[in-house]
């Protein structure tokens, strides 16, 4: 267990994208709840430019970021389950876990863009593109499916426990990004530093693109 | 915890049933709560004048009317209340989306504009006591009675603000128009963060 023999599984952006996200989480659902919804907007807003940034980071980041490396079949889901899988990031099974997390975020955030409070007083940055009863609809749909983003964070977590509880440390290496690798496995093959930023900035400027009203700039 | 919402959302389409809900208790209850938060409460008018002139605003008398009203007197104001509020978040949410957008309609803007304008002088009569969530479903927090001066003056913060945004409105002036329904929402807001349950609709 000494800590040389830790290699590298994550790399940083990976890390910084999970705990940003769920400190924003955290945030959004306190700010909404302490009336403080203008906080809200932008906590989602920067949701967005987080989930863009993954979903590019999956294509052409480190090797364990990539979507290719752990989206699987349900062949290697079933081998897994038997216990054949051998490697590091996401495991079959838990791929669907990210995959379902990142789907109804993407899901959350796209209502809220198009939602509006009950008083009138704060507009989802692409509200003004449709009609109020959508709104309205909307932010209904948005604060039920916060249900469903609570449902999978949370078997997100007693995943980790039940990990824990048979050995698996998964917290500690999505902190430092090294964990002992599996005998017979490769360290993470890390991306370039210049590509994240490159889909960073994709991220702030599609986002920053969606606040100021989309297509031609707000209906 | 969420699923508070899930039941408020489906009360949501129970919205008819809105102040026909019936209560364990007699509406009494708030009209004494409201009364004893009041020291020198010698009598129902000087109550309501007691406190009326500490704000200067004779208008929100109703706020403080301490005698309770009857049950059904009281539920047909919580379905006034309701509507009118209903009405008003329309006209609101008309109002965002031609306020934001690059240039105002003047006319659909001044329609809401009196309409709010309108309906913020009548809610003068929505808030006697004995019309809080103990007598029917409501929005509105037992707060409004113990704390009636403070209640009152965002009321009437409301009231300004709904005038003033309605002159805005009449004047055209697209920036007058901005500026004083920013503070229109203001003002609903500072009230409804205070004085406004989450288990409305």
């Amino acid at each position: 267990m000494s800590s040389e023999k830790k290699q590298p599984v994550w790399d940083l952006p990976v890390r910084l994208f999970h705990w940003l996200l769920a400190a924003l989480i955290v945030f959004s659902w306190w700010s909404v709840h302490h009336h403080h919804t203008d906080w809200h907007i932008w906590s989602g807003c920067a949701i967005l430019t987080l989930l863009i940034f993954r979903l590019l980071w999956g294509f052409v980041g480190s090797s364990t970021a990539r979507f290719s490396s752990f989206v699987r079949g349900p062949r290697a889901i079933a081998g897994y389950w038997r216990g054949q899988w051998v490697g590091i990031g996401h495991n079959p099974l838990g791929a669907l876990s990210i995959l379902a997390l990142l789907g109804a975020l993407a899901v959350q955030v796209s209502l809220g863009l198009i939602a509006e409070d009950e008083d009138g007083i704060y507009l989802g940055p692409l509200a003004g593109l449709v009609g109020t009863d959508t709104s309205d609809k909307a932010r209904d749909i948005h604060e039920l499916w916060f249900n469903v983003i609570l449902a999978l964070i949370a078997l997100h977590l007693l995943a980790i426990i039940y990990y824990r509880l048979r050995g698996k440390k998964l917290t500690l290496p999505m902190i430092t990004g090294r964990a002992e690798l599996p005998p017979d496995t490769q360290p993470m093959r890390p991306g370039k530093w210049w590509i994240a930023l490159i889909c960073l900035a994709v991220g702030i400027g599609i986002t920053r693109w969606i606040i100021a009203g989309a297509p031609p700039f707000g209906s | 915890m969420r699923l508070r919402f899930v039941a408020a959302s489906c009360a949501c389409v129970s919205l008819a049933a809105c102040g026909g809900w019936k209560s364990g208790q007699a509406n009494s209850a708030q009209g004494n709560i409201s009364q004893d938060s009041r020291p020198p409460a010698t009598g129902r008018a000087s109550a309501v004048t007691n406190a009326a002139a500490t704000n200067g605003m004779a208008t929100n008398a109703m706020v403080m009317l301490a005698v309770p009203l009857a049950k059904n007197q009281a539920l047909h104001v919580m379905q006034v209340r309701h509507e009118g509020m209903e009405t008003i978040g329309k006209n609101m949410k008309v109002l965002t989306r031609q306020v934001t957008g690059g240039s105002p309609d003047t006319g659909v803007v001044r329609a809401s504009a009196a309409q709010i304008a309108n309906l913020s002088r009548q809610a003068s009569g929505w808030f006697p006591a004995g019309t809080g969530p103990n007598v029917g479903k409501t929005g509105a927090k037992p707060d409004i009675w113990q704390n009636p001066q403070d209640f009152s003056a965002k009321l009437h913060n409301f009231q300004l603000a709904a005038q003033a945004f309605n002159a805005a409105a009449a004047s055209g002036d697209t920036n007058a128009i901005r500026a004083k329904f920013a503070d229109l929402g203001g003002a609903c807001k500072a009230c409804h963060d205070k004085y406004r349950s989450e288990m409305h609709h």
